[in-house]
């Protein structure tokens, strides 16, 4: 029984980060521009498909086809930014229905280009390693080091460079930071692409570990939105945090509990955490 | 004056012979309902809630499952279906706005809400079948002068009864918002502040635009659900709240008729023009993004600005 | 006497906007609150109507207490306030932006008969009742002209005409006026002392809050001075004006000693 509850614990961990990568990308994005680009989901999900490709069709070796497939991602992001949400800057709901609008484009195109046919990667790492008396396989290992990694990257880079310093500020009062020279443009866009960046790296780990299929997007942006809530809209630690909480409870739950229930915890926590701690567990007033 | 902009759809039958046109009419009847319902809290109140699909699904189920359980008419299945729909409302109604959500938070609540019906349902197997869904066998009865009672079956009948029930729906509406109360939804929709200094309770009127359109979309699904004699839990999915919102853009928000215009585009098209499940999915996007971007005022807003202007 | 405001204190953490402040208002008056930017003017304002709550102290509008009730109750009640910076329902045209604000006169009229004006044959008695009242209302502010015109093409003076419009719509008996002459020019100052003349004849209680001094000494009974939070003097406008500690508070330590 234990060892059942490590094991799901450990599980969870593993997911709730690839919740948090999705998170964060909300975060960020909501944090800066004030929307919530609902479309991030179908972003990982390309990542996730082109690495598939590269990988099983086209043969190259899996740490080479991580690259071109987040760039890929970040490029569509890229193109999304400048045909789209370039023009819904100041108008919050306009820009989540065209997200939205935009899941159903994503999908659909995936769903020509590849059927519903879950699609598995082959072997990329294969054995595995004793952790607390559990066999965990080492590609999950990898997958939660490279995530946290870039999630602690990000974090520092935000809070010790300028970068950082002109996105908060722009985040605080963006009247005040057009003033002082902040290019907003710029980093409204910049914000836009790095977030479907961590989308389409988050998909690119999720293929070695999980059967694509083009509904992923929609399952991915949910858990993001719910873990980023979670951990409170606007703090990064806070996303990697409530994914991680998010996982955790779904993986333990499903010892305990019916597997329908899995998806209802996160919405549980949505409206719990709205309605008793609106920042969040790691949030500040915003 | 208005009113005679339904004599055409009125006489339009005797006109068009084909079953097949009269078909997708009664459909974009019924979906015009949950339409220019949700307008109501989205483009009147300015509250954008992703429970509509909930309640529209919800209710079929709760008017099909009476009726069959029961032994009783579609009639005495609406009642609990419309009963429920408005607690419901007032439970989720009151949360929201009691916790002043706002936009984003509000939207992504009412989803939560929604999500977890439409979990239920699927996972509710000893009642709802789950994925399986479920058939509706009866058709409704309705004492109409000459035949008297008449079972509402066959193309003619459906027509004429879903635009009855269209009618009816744009009366409802018409009613309220051209009275205090829709003045109270337009000052919530553009300042709230200011309507709350000038005396408005902001929460009651929410409120009551919510729970209002959600029990005009539970007509609208119980509707569908005796219409089409199956209901599954995809009723109740983001995909169908998407639906009705691309309708509601593409039509037009500042109207009540301009989501019917919507409901036709959007029902009518993938018929006319043969679709695969997947084109209509990206038609469906296509026309919530550029609706956005390119027609904001819709259809209809963009044809009555044009009207001003010349 | 009509609102009393007792020891009423708001803290935003470690600052206090307002520090045991105590006034009262009698029925019939033209007050004018004034003090220096920062003074608490606002957040007075805000407090007395509910949008803030009260950190300590009571505010009794005709002896009950309303702190803590939600603003529109508070303007339910009798009191009602215009923005400094106008607020108004600008995509709407004067006219409906005047109609919204008969929410109030039409609860008060017919409480919850108000359900019978649904009914579609009673729009014109309706209709043409409420433009009489609006078109009153629109007199007493000078506003006439532009009733049709959209709220957003108003100038700033017009806008400002525009909010106290909406605010007596609401029938108030106390209304509270937020910097009602700021960025306005004289010749809109002297209109602006005539409708509140006759805002008061016509038997509204008036508090200004205002940080232009002169235009207070004429329009005002009595005057309330702020500073930091705190009451400093109060009294007949011109006494007030002249009192050490407002000199100093607007002009510095050297003119008060002078």
């Amino acid at each position: 029984m234990l060892q059942l509850l490590v094991g799901q614990t450990l599980n969870g961990v593993i997911v709730g980060t690839l919740y948090g990568i999705i998170a964060l990308g909300v975060t960020l994005t909501f944090g800066i521009t004030g929307i919530v680009n609902f479309a991030l989901g179908e972003f990982m999900m390309i990542g996730a498909y082109v690495t598939w490709y590269l990988f099983d069709v086209a043969g190259l070796p899996y740490p080479v086809a991580i690259f071109p497939a987040t760039a890929i991602a970040a490029g569509c992001g890229f193109v999304a930014d400048q045909l789209l949400f370039r023009f819904t800057r100041n108008n919050l709901i306009n820009g989540l229905l065209v997200s939205i609008g935009l899941i159903s484009i994503i999908e659909a195109a995936a769903l020509l280009l590849w059927t519903t046919t879950p699609k598995d990667m082959g072997y990329v790492l294969s054995g595995a390693v004793r952790l607390g008396g559990v066999s965990v396989p080492k590609m999950k290992l990898v997958v939660f080091a490279l995530l946290a990694a870039v999630m602690f990257l990000t974090y520092a880079a935000l809070s010790r460079t300028w970068i950082g310093r002109a996105a908060y500020a722009y985040s605080q009062n963006p009247e005040a930071a057009m003033l002082m020279g902040v290019r907003t443009e710029v980093l409204q866009s910049g914000v836009v692409v790095y977030s479907t960046a961590l989308a389409g790296f988050g998909g690119a780990l999720y293929a070695s570990l999980y059967s694509l299929e083009p509904a992923m997007g929609g399952l991915y942006i949910l858990k993001g939105i719910e873990a980023a809530i979670l951990g409170g809209i606007g703090s990064l630690i806070g996303a990697l945090a409530g994914g991680i909480i998010l996982g955790v409870t779904e993986a333990v739950g499903s010892i305990y509990l019916p597997g329908a229930f899995r998806d209802a915890y996160g919405l549980i926590f949505v409206v719990a955490i709205l309605l008793y701690q609106p920042s969040g567990l790691f949030g500040a007033e915003r | 004056m208005k009113a005679l902009l339904w004599l055409p759809l009125l006489i339009f039958p005797a006109l068009i012979q084909s079953n097949f046109i009269l078909t997708i009419f009664t459909f974009s009847f019924i979906l015009a309902i949950a339409a220019v319902s949700f307008n109501l809290i989205f483009g009147f109140t300015g509250q954008l809630s992703m429970f509509h699909a909930a309640a529209f699904g919800i209710a079929a189920y709760i008017t099909s499952l009476t009726a069959s359980i029961f032994h009783v008419s579609f009639w005495v299945g609406l009642v609990p279906a419309i009963c429920f729909t408005i607690l419901i409302s007032l439970i989720i109604g009151s949360i929201c706005f009691k916790f002043k959500l706002r936009a984003f938070y509000f939207a992504v609540v009412t989803l939560a809400f929604s999500e977890l019906a439409r979990l239920v349902i699927l996972n509710w197997n000893s009642v709802t079948n789950g994925t399986l869904g479920l058939m509706v066998l009866d058709k409704p009865f309705l004492w109409v002068p000459v035949t008297g009672l008449t079972k509402i079956d066959g193309v003619f009948g459906w027509y004429f009864f879903s635009l009855a029930a269209l009618i009816f729906t744009v009366a409802a509406c018409s009613l309220v918002l051209r009275s205090w109360i829709g003045r109270c939804f337009a000052a919530i929709r553009l300042n709230e502040d200011l309507a709350q200094t000038l005396g408005i309770n902001i929460f009651r009127y929410k409120l009551l635009s919510f729970t209002l359109a959600n029990t005009l979309a539970a007509i609208a699904g119980s509707l569908y659900a005796f219409y089409t004699g199956y209901i599954e839990p995809n009723y109740l999915s983001i995909n169908q709240s998407l639906d009705i919102i691309s309708m509601v853009l593409l039509g037009g928000r500042s109207s009540i008729i301009g989501p019917i215009a919507g409901a036709f585009v959007l029902t009518g098209l993938p018929h006319v023009i043969n679709l695969s499940g997947e084109a209509r999915a990206i038609l469906y996007g296509l026309v919530l993004i550029l609706t956005i971007l390119v027609l904001p005022q819709g259809m209809i807003g963009t044809l009555a600005s044009w009207r001003r202007a010349a | 006497m009509l609102l009393e405001v007792i020891e009423l204190t708001k803290r935003f953490g470690g600052l206090t906007a307002v520090s045991d402040v105590s006034l009262s208002i009698a029925a019939g008056e033209i007050v004018g609150i004034f003090g220096p930017n920062g003074s608490g003017k606002t957040t007075l304002l805000n407090l007395i109507t509910g949008i803030l709550a009260p950190s300590a102290g009571r505010i009794l509008w005709k002896t009950v207490d309303i702190h803590g009730h939600s603003p529109n109750a508070i303007a339910a009640a009798g009191i009602v306030k215009t923005f400094q910076n106008p607020q108004l329902f600008l995509e709407l045209s004067i006219y409906d932006n005047v109609a919204i604000a008969s929410h109030l006169r039409l609860r008060r009229r017919l409480g919850v008969r108000r359900v019978a004006e649904l009914l579609p044959w009673r729009d014109s008695a309706r209709h043409a009742e409420m433009a009489q009242r609006i078109d009153g209302i629109l007199a007493l502010c000078r506003l006439e002209g532009v009733r049709d015109r959209t709220a957003a093409s108003l100038s700033y003076g017009q806008e400002k005409m525009l909010g106290v419009a909406m605010a007596m719509m609401c029938e108030p008996e106390l209304l509270l006026l937020d910097e009602p002459a700021s960025g306005l020019g004289e010749d809109e100052i002297r209109t602006l002392e005539e409708v509140l003349r006759d805002l008061r004849d016509s038997g509204t209680t008036l508090c200004i809050i205002d940080h232009k001094v002169d235009f207070l000494a004429r329009i005002t009974d009595r005057a309330i001075a702020l500073q930091q939070g705190s009451v400093i003097a109060e009294g007949v406008p011109a006494k007030v004006l002249r009192h050490p500690r407002v000199v100093e508070a607007y002009l510095g330590r050297q003119h008060a000693r002078a």
